[in-house]
């Protein structure tokens, strides 16, 4: 990259430099703050995490939190490896029509693109109807798991299809030279060569999950408080205080944590096969 | 002949339902279904508890407009604006900020770029609710930063730099950041040099070698990058909620609104239909620029 001259380089460092501070800073004051001297612990402390970690309401919100998005994502990743492979095998290379060739495509970036104001409140009200008139589904963890499920499976479609779509034809026409059936060419063959895009949608599926706030907060009900839900009506009912902060800075640390994962896990060698997942 | 090649392609066409039937299928129960359900709604009458009854009325959206008990009040349309311009600066600010970030990073050494990456977008895995609470606390009125714009006379003493509009702006660029990051990067990372070179050989410099080699080139990645964050900005309901306050309302809040405080469905439903129109219409207009700009993904769905 020798075209752009030394004096520009020095610009470009001098106005990034600061971005990434900025991008840094908020997540640093929280943690920061979650140290801070409260009622009774002067200097620079532990007392928040002891709080939270004994706090019965953050415990079970975790656990909530947890088996959403296992759980969710366990389905998720299912749906999307499915619908990733069978688009990018089973779909002709060109056109095929509405039906088969834009139809999918159309129902599989719905769910990105919308807004997801959009989406909860979608689902709020489908949810309240089916169960005005079935009694199924109240709300609760079930329904937050199904609309988690409706965006993760779209996210893990898309890595599952950019995975297969770098891969040769060949290789499947091989397999079936040497009597593979499908199933057996599905589990010998794509599954070993998707499971790098298959670990990182899984993975991928739990930080979407874990992150979103917004939607999950219109499908859940009152026995249903995950993690976001609880420091967001915490912070609507008493401002900030240390021990959201600790909740906070925790939960920024998982996800530094699941992304690194996620980023060693998916880095293949092929370069332009990275997948910009931004969630 | 004929009867094999048919064959073929019905069974390739049962493979195909069989393995992306169930996500597709799904995803249409939960969602289609769903968000059709709720634009019809929008033509009901509102009951006195906020649900949705017969008989079929224009009536939520006249109340969109503007027309209630009190006669006519812009109030909606000056949230609808708002909501449009607070999306229209924050995108420009991500844009601002996103292109001497993603020149920054590709101008290093080739092992240093995935990582450089990854740090501008692992913030955005963060909760939405964390990382917007974070900014309430760099920008309360207690806060360093709000101390100083009170000393330099910005804002009122006693006054923090939320709630308010300034507040959301900074929260949904944040925010969103990351999301114009990535589609310039990609962009970024395939630019012909040779063409910047060319353009200096022909003794342009500065702004119009930018405009002429580097921009056109890194136009595809700008569109969508314009798109991913402008949709979602203007939608957003976290940031304003927690950073804006009453009078820097935007649609999401007003939406929301509808459906949990003071319960009006069909009203509700109404304006998300306005929303789903301003976002389709964004949509679309970017879409046509992208296609005529001959940029396409390759690896898209």
């Amino acid at each position: 990259m020798n075209a752009v001259p030394r004096r520009i380089q020095r610009v470009l460092a001098g106005i990034s430099l600061p971005v990434y501070l900025l991008l840094y800073a908020p997540l640093s004051v929280i943690a920061i703050f979650s140290f801070a001297p409260s009622l009774g612990h002067p200097g620079p402390n532990l007392a928040a995490y002891g709080l939270l970690l004994n706090d019965p309401q953050v415990l079970a919100a975790l656990r909530r939190s947890l088996t959403l998005a296992i759980g969710s994502a366990v389905l998720g990743t299912m749906l999307g490896t499915l619908m990733g492979f069978g688009l990018s095998r089973f779909r002709p290379a060109k056109g095929g029509g509405f039906w088969v060739g834009t139809l999918p495509s159309l129902i599989i970036y719905l769910p990105i693109i919308m807004p997801s104001l959009v989406f909860g409140i979608s689902e709020l009200i489908f949810f309240n109807f089916v169960h005005e008139y079935t009694g199924l589904l109240s709300a609760g963890l079930l329904t937050m798991g199904i609309a988690h499920v409706t965006f993760q499976a779209p996210y893990v479609a898309l890595v599952v299809y950019a995975r297969l779509a770098g891969l040769d034809p060949n290789l499947f026409e091989a397999s079936q030279d040497l009597y593979a059936n499908a199933v057996k060419s599905f589990l010998f063959l794509t599954i070993p060569v998707v499971r790098p895009a298959l670990i990182g949608g899984f993975l991928l599926a739990i930080t979407l999950s874990i992150d979103d706030f917004t939607i999950s907060f219109f499908t859940a009900g009152p026995g249903s408080v995950t993690l976001p839900i609880y420091i967001y009506s915490a912070i609507a009912r008493k401002g900030a205080s240390p021990e959201i902060n600790a909740l906070g800075s925790l939960m920024i640390a998982t996800v530094i944590g699941v992304a690194l994962l996620y980023y060693f896990v998916t880095r293949h060698r092929e370069r332009g096969n990275r997948i910009p997942a931004v969630a | 002949m004929g009867t094999a090649a048919q064959g073929e392609a019905r069974s390739r066409a049962w493979r195909l339902w069989i393995t992306s039937g169930p996500g597709l299928f799904w995803i249409v129960l939960f969602l289609l279904i769903p968000s059709g359900v709720m634009l019809g709604i929008a033509f009901f009458t509102n009951s006195d508890f906020g649900s949705p009854v017969l008989p079929l009325s224009l009536d939520s959206f006249s109340q969109v407009a503007g027309y209630g008990i009190l006669g006519w009040s812009g109030a909606n349309f000056t949230v609808l604006l708002r909501s449009l311009l607070q999306a229209g600066v924050a995108t420009a600010v991500t844009i601002l900020l996103a292109y001497p970030l993603v020149f920054f990073i590709v101008t290093r050494p080739a092992g240093l770029r995935p990582v450089l990456l990854l740090f501008a977008i692992v913030p955005s895995w963060t909760n939405q609710v964390v990382r917007t609470y974070a900014w309430m606390e760099l920008l309360n009125p207690f806060a360093p930063v709000s101390r100083v714009a009170q000393v330099l006379g910005i804002i009122p003493p006693h006054l923090g730099l939320m709630p308010g509009n300034f507040a959301v702006l900074v929260g949904l660029s944040y925010n969103y950041l990351p999301y114009m990051v990535v589609p310039l990067y990609a962009a970024a990372e395939k630019l012909d040099w040779t063409l910047v070179e060319a353009g200096r050989d022909l003794y342009a410099s500065g702004a119009r070698l930018f405009f002429s080699t580097v921009f056109p080139q890194t136009l595809p990645g700008l569109l969508s990058g314009i798109i991913l964050v402008g949709i979602p900005a203007f939608g957003d309901y976290v940031v304003p909620q927690l950073l804006g306050g009453d009078k820097a309302m935007m649609l999401g809040s007003l939406i929301a609104d509808q459906f949990t405080f003071s319960p009006d469905w069909p009203y509700g439903a109404a304006l998300t239909l306005i929303m789903l129109v301003f976002t389709c219409i964004g949509l679309i207009v970017f879409r046509r620029l992208t296609q005529r700009l001959g940029g396409g993904e390759g690896a898209m769905l």
